[in-house]
C-alpha cells in the first residue's frame, strides 16, 4: 500500500490531485489517501517544477480530449452499476472529493452507440500496445504511459491502472494463455477432423509447454522483472489463477478426464514442470533455448516414469498380497484349521 | 477410477469447451457453445457466480455418490457371502451408475473434483464395514440413515434450483429428481429389511446421518 502511495506521489502532487478531480481522470483515491498524497506532495522533492508543469499540461490535454473524444470515457460511472464488471476499473472515479464541478453521472443509457468501447476494452488496448515498449522501459508504468501516448491519450491515463506494472504483466499472461488455448483447440479440431495424428501425452505436454514458453521469447530479457512482479503479494491470487487455468487447459486438451485425486496430482506435476522450465529458460543462453527444451523433455520423462513406476508398484503390491493370501489359505488347509469340526 | 481419454473422444464437444473459461483479464473468451449432443445437463452460462454455484453443486453430489459407493463396498466386504448380499449388490450397482453419471458431468463441464475424495474413500468404507459388522440389521440401518441424508440433500438442491429458474435447469432438475427417487427407494428397501429391529439403531441412525451431514457441510463450505 505504501508502495502504491509513493508511486502515485511521483505522478501526482497536491495540485495535480485537484486537477485530476476536476478533469475526471480515473484516479482511485480515498479521502485518507488524498490527504496523505497532498502532504507528501508538498514536501516531495521528487517533482521538479518542470515535471509539475508537464503533468498539468498533460491533464489539461486530457480534459480537452475528454470533451471531444467520447471513447476516452469520462468516468463511466454507469459501468460501476453494470453487473459482472469484475476488473479493477469497476471502482474507478469513486473519489470521495466533493470538488467535482464538471462531473455528471452518466446515466445507464448514456453513450451506447455501436462503436462504444468499454473501459475494459480500452484498458486492454492500451496494455496490448504497451507490450511493444516493454523491451525499452521494462514492465513498468512508463511502458504503459508510452503506449497511451501512441494511442493518442495522455500519459496520465496510467492512472486507470491501479496495479500499474502488475496490470501489464497480468494482461500479458492472460493474453498468452488465451493464445495457447486457441492453439490447443485448433490442434484438437485437426485431430478430430482426421487431418492430424493424435499425439502421445508426453509429447503433447511437451509441445504445449514449449508453445507457451516460446511466447516469452520476445520479452525474455525483462521477464525476471515480470516474474518478480507476479510474486508480489497482491498479485499472487491473480497469477495463481492464470497459472491454474493454463495448466487445466493443457491437461483438458491432452485428454485428461479424471475425476479423482489424479486431477490434482497431474496438475500439480505440470505446474512444477512449467515453473521450473520457466526459470531455466530465463537464464538460458543457448541458441534457440535448446537447453530449456532438453530440460523440459527430461522433466516430462521423469513424471511419466514416476507414473509408470507407481502403477507397477501398485500391481506388484496387489500380486504380493494375493500371494500371501494364497500361502495363508494353504497353511490353514495343511494344518487342518479350515475344516469344520 | 481415473479415466484417460484420447482427444478423439472429444468429438462430443464442439470446437470449444462447453462452459466459458474463467480467469482471463481480456474477455474475448465469453463465447458459449452448445454441445453437439442435444442433451446437456448443466445449462451453459456466462455468469460466473451461477457457474460457480453449479460447479459446487456437482462437486458435492459427485463426492456424495462416491462416498455412498464406498459405503456399499464396505458393507459388501463384510456381508459379501451372506443372504443379504444380492440386495446390497443391487443397491451398490445403482450407486455405481449414479457415480458414473456424475463422472461424466464433471468431465464434460471441467468441474474440479473435491480434494477430500481420499478422505471420503476411507471414511465411507469404514462406515460401511463398521455397520456391517453389526450384522445385517446394522448394515440396513446404516443404509437407511445415509439414504435419508442424501435424499434430504438432493431435495434441498431441487428447492434451490426451483427457486432460481425451473425452466432453465430442467435437465438438471430431472437428473437430481431421478437420483433422489432412487435413493428413497434404497431407503425404503432398508426399512423393509428389518433396519428398525436393532436396539442400537437409534444411535447408529443418528451417527450415520450426522456423518453424512458433516460430509455435505464440509464439502459445501470448503470446496467452493
Amino acid at each position: 500500500m505504501i508502495f502504491g502511495i509513493k508511486e502515485k506521489s511521483i505522478i501526482l502532487t497536491n495540485f495535480d490531485v485537484l486537477f485530476a478531480i476536476a478533469t475526471n481522470i480515473h484516479v482511485r483515491l480515498k479521502t485518507g489517501f488524498v490527504l496523505q498524497v497532498a502532504v507528501q506532495g508538498t514536501v516531495s522533492l521528487q517533482c521538479s517544477n518542470v515535471r509539475r508543469g508537464f503533468h498539468r499540461a498533460a491533464l489539461l490535454r486530457l480534459a480537452s480530449d475528454s470533451k471531444s473524444d467520447t471513447s476516452v470515457p469520462p468516468p463511466s460511472y454507469h459501468e460501476v452499476h453494470t453487473a459482472g464488471e469484475s476488473s479493477s476499473s469497476s471502482a474507478q472515479g469513486e473519489s470521495s472529493e466533493d470538488a467535482q464541478p464538471n462531473t455528471s453521472f452518466q446515466d445507464q443509457s448514456g453513450e451506447h452507440g455501436e462503436d462504444y468501447e468499454t473501459e475494459e476494452q480500452l484498458q486492454a488496448r492500451i496494455l496490448t500496445a504497451a507490450l511493444e515498449f516493454v523491451p525499452q522501459h521494462g514492465w513498468t508504468v512508463e511502458a504503459i504511459a508510452a503506449a497511451a501516448e501512441t494511442l493518442g491519450l495522455s500519459s496520465a491515463s496510467t492512472g486507470m491502472f491501479n496495479n500499474g506494472a502488475g496490470d501489464l504483466v497480468l494482461h500479458f499472461v492472460a493474453q498468452c494463455n488465451a493464445q495457447l488455448a486457441e492453439t490447443l483447440a485448433e490442434q484438437n479440431n485437426q485431430v478430430q477432423l482426421g487431418q492430424a495424428e493424435a499425439k502421445k501425452t508426453a509429447e503433447f505436454l511437451k509441445d504445449a509447454v514449449e508453445t507457451r514458453l516460446r511466447m516469452l521469447i520476445p520479452y525474455i530479457d525483462t521477464w525476471p522483472q515480470a516474474m518478480s512482479i507476479l510474486l508480489l503479494p497482491h498479485n499472487i491470487p491473480d497469477s495463481l489463477k492464470h497459472l491454474s487455468t493454463m495448466v487445466d487447459d493443457i491437461w483438458y486438451y491432452a485428454g485428461d478426464r479424471s475425476t479423482d485425486v489424479n486431477w490434482y496430482t497431474r496438475r500439480a506435476a505440470l505446474t512444477g514442470i512449467y515453473n521450473t522450465t520457466e526459470l531455466v529458460m530465463v537464464q538460458d543462453s543457448s541458441p534457440d533455448f535448446e537447453e530449456t527444451w532438453a530440460f523440459l523433455d527430461n522433466r516430462i520423462k521423469d513424471v511419466v516414469n514416476m507414473a509408470n513406476t507407481a502403477k507397477q508398484v501398485q500391481a506388484t503390491g496387489e500380486a504380493v498380497v494375493q500371494g500371501l493370501m494364497g500361502a495363508a489359505i494353504t497353511l490353514k488347509n495343511l494344518t487342518g484349521m479350515n475344516q469344520r469340526r | 477410477m481415473h479415466r484417460f481419454v484420447r482427444p478423439q473422444l472429444m468429438l462430443r464437444d464442439s470446437k470449444q469447451p462447453l462452459l466459458p473459461r474463467a480467469g482471463h483479464l481480456c474477455t474475448n473468451h465469453k463465447s458459449v457453445v452448445s454441445s453437439v449432443r442435444g442433451y446437456v445437463v448443466l445449462p451453459p452460462t456466462s455468469d460466473e457466480e451461477e457457474k460457480a454455484m453449479l460447479h459446487r453443486m456437482m462437486r458435492v453430489d459427485h463426492a456424495g455418490e462416491y462416498g455412498a459407493n464406498r459405503i456399499y463396498a464396505g458393507q459388501m466386504a463384510v456381508l459379501g457371502r451372506t443372504q443379504i448380499s444380492p440386495l446390497i449388490q443391487e443397491m451398490w450397482d445403482q450407486e455405481k451408475q449414479h457415480l458414473r453419471k456424475f463422472n461424466e458431468i464433471l468431465a464434460e463441464n471441467r468441474v474440479r473434483p473435491t480434494l477430500l475424495l481420499p478422505l471420503w474413500n476411507i471414511a465411507g468404507f469404514a462406515l460401511g464395514a463398521g455397520s456391517a459388522l453389526l450384522g445385517k440389521e446394522g448394515a440396513m440401518a446404516c443404509t437407511v440413515a445415509v439414504e435419508e441424508s442424501i435424499s434430504e440433500h438432493y431435495n434441498s438442491q431441487i428447492r434451490t434450483l426451483m427457486e432460481k429458474d425451473p425452466e432453465k435447469y430442467t435437465e438438471l432438475l430431472q437428473l437430481i429428481k431421478e437420483f433422489r427417487d432412487d435413493e428413497m427407494e434404497h431407503h425404503d428397501t432398508g426399512l423393509e429389511h428389518d433396519a428398525e429391529s436393532v436396539n442400537l439403531n437409534y444411535c447408529h441412525d443418528r451417527m450415520s446421518c450426522m456423518n453424512y451431514n458433516i460430509k455435505i457441510q464440509i464439502l459445501n463450505n470448503s470446496n467452493n
